[in-house]
């Protein structure tokens, strides 16, 4: 008895919590406490519901499976597949993408109930597994797009002009997991299991059975998620999920399940999502750092549980009047907790004041000028990148010469679909004028066209979207231009023949892509004696980089140059080079100069190519600042840049030059 | 559990006869020692993991703590600190991070797996928005290598590494806390009852970790010239999948740290395998998870055999 009254107490402060937040960024967040915006945080939290939901009862058996987010990666590019490359109906293929989730589940069932393995391991294995098959179906290259209308309203249409379209489709899995868990047979079963396995299966209990069902729908419902994470996206990639599963379990754990299993509850599940969905929604509408949703929910998290077990242990065996006070006393510290946090929030403000300006928070040092102040959203691929950091610097310039608030942030890691609800998070906001430098343009042009119709101006830079969702698009250098310079590069260090290499960031990443073809392009065009051996990937790791070039130098000793296309991988590959004492392999690449300088002035990387980074913020602010003033606008085909001067307008196109080359001789000029 | 060693062990001397045969340059001396210099650091940290798994936890928060400990040290040797104070500190700080998963879990009950997945998005997160990706640039000549130079400084990383395996091997074979270490991963209760703090050795499996990983991560940042702000994403897999593959129970009480060493050996040589064979990177994960699922089916059809 005691057990249901604790998780109806826990629950009730996981409502608090909610509840907390709302208040909280009510006040802190425009327009947050809105009907559309409460509709746009039911669609950002399906995908990562659907796992949550599935991997609930998994959990209650006491397993785990870690392999759902992969599954998401694997059953998109099988639909992708499907569809456009064997040329099935849309529904035949998203049917046999359900089949897939189901095999892959199975694999997972039959792994764990019939060769004995434990589900951490043998999920662990899958989860490699299916993201790495995916991967290589893919070449990690390929994705696929241009899915069907009626097809992409699954993830971007509106019932009734309001309710998100993959609100019901939620909705019918919640309850039939509620179901599953809360009233049928199985339920007890899987209790039953979770609380010891073996006493279930005296009991008679056909353990393996009732396990293998868990894990198969878990897959089943991986690839439901994954459909309606294409339909969203719109574009289908093996990427797609990566890191959901990590998030799912929080969303389960601190939903009050308990991960030994045994206890656990769906309607619990539903709450912890809210409280993870609610607070990145929150923090996204007011503008604070992203950094700051994956520090408050794992503190959030940590302090739930914790308080669950102190009084687990605490509580007395009669209950009554004590009840009340456990629930209070929860309250009070999850309150405590969620204060705490907005205290850092407030504090962290104030020291970005300085620079940043986040939001339309008043500041006292606002320039008295009588022109209006803009809001302007300025958004990098990823925030931790190096050469994001970059262009921040020369973005904050910008907007200080300007006195406009400038609010940058955007994904901390390469994730297409973080992009979109930052987006969503700007248009409820409301902002004059959002830039972006797009991961997935057909993914996000659906949302850049709502912010268009919504009146706010929409620029893109360093990557663009689709022409008629952006009003101009700030570009620093076309992919071809790149892979141009580079193949030119590499042809004047290799002086005119021989093996090169390259090594890319993650195999999947976009960019890289584009560029590589251009320079094969080139390679096949003009310099017919270069010969590209092979391509590695570095992840964006500068130590994995280190690796694969020794390796490369060793399997290939003929090879003469390593051209590095991450930031991180040209002092990585330029290290190894450095310790293995050879002369006669060169680096090159694209990198900051900073980064490479020591490399670059010891001869070893013999180049870098990047633009001027920081020019590139500069003017990606100016341009926004001028479209949303109304200066910038279709016909003008020059604008006044501040310290960069005129800058030329080619159609929508806001042109900031050729790439720079840095070498020996120029890169003590450069500070980025 | 010693039959996934030996199903690992059988493919892993597939895949050397492979190589012996395809590409001979592999077994060249140079290609074994930076193989063995670039994976020491991850195998110093999944030794450490050895041990929390054998005590019946998990830590998942390795890569962050790894991540603070690295620029940390970078941090530390730019502001001037010697280095060997600089590599006590870092250590010591790992210790701190291992502490504060060691007294979530056994002060406040929480889970492992739960209170370490909190500490792996806290440590990283804070670490980004402190560091804005920027890297740990302009250290001291003395950083890299400690100074001793390219070579001298391979060879002191390797017999570090040495050092810390048998000491390791040694205190889970014959000191009592070791043998505590293995009692409460069988049956936690029974070795409550037969006095062991289970708390307190709980509580140390972690420090342990924390303190092994900061060293790790010293190590791995004097390779280089500069610090990278984002080190260590995806070591928490690598570390767990190497304990795991080499034959650790997962649920705790049994394992080694010599099944370790083969799993990081066998995780280690992949990659550079693959180039070497000239097979294409896209399907490397794929062979990774394979490895697993095929070692735990193998593990069973082997032991099925014996017990006939």
């Amino acid at each position: 008895m005691r057990l249901v009254e604790n998780r109806a107490g826990s629950e009730r402060a996981l409502i608090g919590l909610i509840l907390l937040e709302i208040a909280i960024f009510a006040v802190t967040g425009p327009n947050f406490f809105s009907a559309a915006n409460a509709f746009e945080v039911v669609r950002l939290g399906v995908e990562l519901g659907l796992l949550a939901l599935a991997l609930t009862p998994v959990i209650v058996t006491g397993g785990i499976d870690l392999s759902v987010g992969s599954m998401m990666g694997l059953c998109a590019v099988v639909f992708g597949y499907l569809w456009r490359d064997l040329h099935f109906p849309i529904a035949v293929a998203a049917a046999c993408t359900l089949l897939a989730g189901l095999a892959g589940g199975a694999l997972n069932a039959i792994v764990i109930t019939r060769f004995g393995g434990a589900p951490l391991i043998v999920t662990l294995g899958t989860y490699s597994l299916f993201r790495g098959i995916a991967e290589g179906l893919t070449r990690g290259v390929d994705n696929f797009s241009q899915f069907p209308a009626s097809f992409l309203y699954l993830g971007q249409g509106y019932l009734g002009g309001i309710l998100p379209a993959q609100a019901p489709v939620f909705l019918l899995f919640g309850a039939f997991y509620w179901l599953l868990l809360h009233r049928s047979i199985y339920g007890r079963a899987i209790r039953a299991i979770g609380f010891a396995a073996e006493g279930a299966r005296w009991a008679g209990i056909p353990v393996n059975r009732r396990l293998a069902l868990v894990y198969t729908l878990s897959g089943f419902t991986a690839a439901v998620a994954s459909l309606i994470y294409v339909a969203h996206l719109g574009q289908a990639r093996s990427d797609a999920g990566t890191g959901y599963e990590l998030l799912a379990i929080t969303a389960v754990v601190l939903g009050g399940t308990e991960i030994m299993g045994g206890r656990g509850s769906i309607w619990g599940t539903l709450l912890g999502l809210s409280a993870i969905v609610v607070l990145q929604n929150g923090l996204r509408v007011s503008a604070f750092p992203a950094e700051l949703a994956g520090i408050l929910t794992s503190a959030i998290l940590v302090a739930t549980i914790a308080i669950g077990k102190l009084q687990w242990r605490a509580a007395p065996v009669s209950e009554g009047i004590e009840e009340d006070e456990m629930k209070n006393s929860q309250l009070a510290v999850l309150s405590a907790v969620i204060l705490a946090g907005s205290l850092i929030v407030a504090g962290s403000n104030w020291w970005l004041v300085q620079s940043v300006r986040p939001g339309s928070m008043p500041t006292g040092a606002a320039p008295a000028t009588a022109t209006k102040r803009y809001t302007l959203a300025v958004m990098p691929k990823a925030k931790g990148d190096p050469y994001f950091v970059s262009c921040r610097a020369g973005a904050e310039e910008a907007a200080k010469q300007l006195g406009a608030d400038l609010i940058w942030d955007g994904p901390t890691d390469l994730d297409p679909a973080k992009q979109n609800e930052v987006v969503e998070a700007w248009i409820t906001r409301g902002v004059e004028a959002i830039s972006v430098a797009v991961v997935n343009a057909p993914g996000l042009s659906t949302v850049l066209r709502k912010a268009r119709a919504k009146g706010i101006k929409v620029l893109t830079w360093d990557a663009d979207a689709e022409p008629d969702a952006r009003d101009y698009f700030v570009n620093q250098a076309t992919p071809e231009g790149i892979g141009e310079t580079l193949a030119d590069e590499a042809n004047r260090i290799m002086g005119g023949e021989g093996d090169f290499a390259i090594i890319t960031g993650a195999l999947t990443a976009a960019n890289q892509n584009e560029w590589i073809k251009f320079i094969k392009a080139r390679i096949v065009a003009k310099y017919p004696r270069l010969n590209l051996i092979t391509i590695r990937p570095s992840d964006d790791d500068r130590n994995r980089a280190f690796s694969e070039a020794q390796t490369l130098m060793k399997v290939y000793p003929k090879m003469k140059l390593i051209m590095a296309i991450s930031a991180p991988a040209v002092p990585g590959a330029a290290e190894a080079v450095k310790q293995s004492g050879r002369k006669d392999v060169k680096v090159t690449g694209l990198s900051l100069p900073n980064m490479c300088k020591p490399y670059v002035k010891a001869g070893i990387a013999e180049s870098v190519v990047l633009w001027n980074t920081g020019n590139l913020g500069y003017l990606v602010v100016q341009a926004s600042e001028m479209a949303a003033e109304g200066t910038l606008k279709p016909g003008v085909t020059s604008i006044e840049a501040g310290r960069l001067g005129r800058i030329g307008i080619d159609g929508s196109q806001v042109v900031l030059g050729k790439p720079l080359v840095f070498t020996r001789a120029n890169i003590d000029q450069y500070d980025f | 559990m010693k039959s996934r060693a030996i199903a690992i062990g059988i493919f892993w001397a597939a895949l050397l006869a492979v190589l012996a045969w395809r590409a001979p340059g592999f077994f060249e001396f140079a290609n074994l020692r930076d193989i063995a210099v670039t994976n020491a650091p991850a195998l110093i940290v999944a030794m450490g993991m050895t041990v929390v798994i054998i005590a019946g936890q998990i830590d998942v928060s390795v890569g962050s703590q790894f991540a603070v400990a690295s620029v940390l040290a970078g941090t530390l040797a730019k502001a001037g600190v010697p280095l060997p104070l600089t590599a006590l500190l870092t250590a010591f700080a790992g210790m701190l991070f291992g502490c504060l998963n060691g007294a979530l879990v056994t002060a406040l009950g929480v889970p492992s797996i739960v209170a370490t997945l909190a500490a792996m998005a806290f440590w990283r997160e804070l670490l980004r928005w402190y560091t804005q990706g920027a890297w740990v640039q302009g250290l001291p000549a003395g950083f890299q290598w400690m100074g001793l130079g390219q070579a001298q400084g391979e060879f002191a990383i390797l017999t570090a590494t040495v050092l810390l395996f048998a000491a390791l091997v040694r205190a889970m074979r014959n000191l009592q806390a070791g043998r505590a270490v293995y009692a409460i991963g069988s049956q936690r209760e029974s070795a409550r009852l037969a006095g062991i703090p289970v708390n307190g050795i709980s509580f140390g499996v972690f420090m342990l970790l924390g303190a092994l990983t900061g060293l790790a991560a010293l190590l791995d940042s004097v390779r280089f010239s500069e610090v990278q702000s984002s080190a260590g994403a995806g070591l928490e897999l690598k570390a767990i999948s190497a304990v795991v593959i080499g034959g650790t129970s997962i649920t705790g009480g049994k394992g080694n740290l010599w099944g370790t060493l083969l799993g990081a050996s066998v995780l280690a040589v992949i990659a550079p395998a693959l180039t070497f064979l000239g097979i294409n990177a896209f399907w490397e994960k794929a062979i990774q998870g394979g490895i697993i699922l095929g070692a735990i089916v193998l593990e069973r059809v082997t032991s099925q055999r014996r017990s006939k």
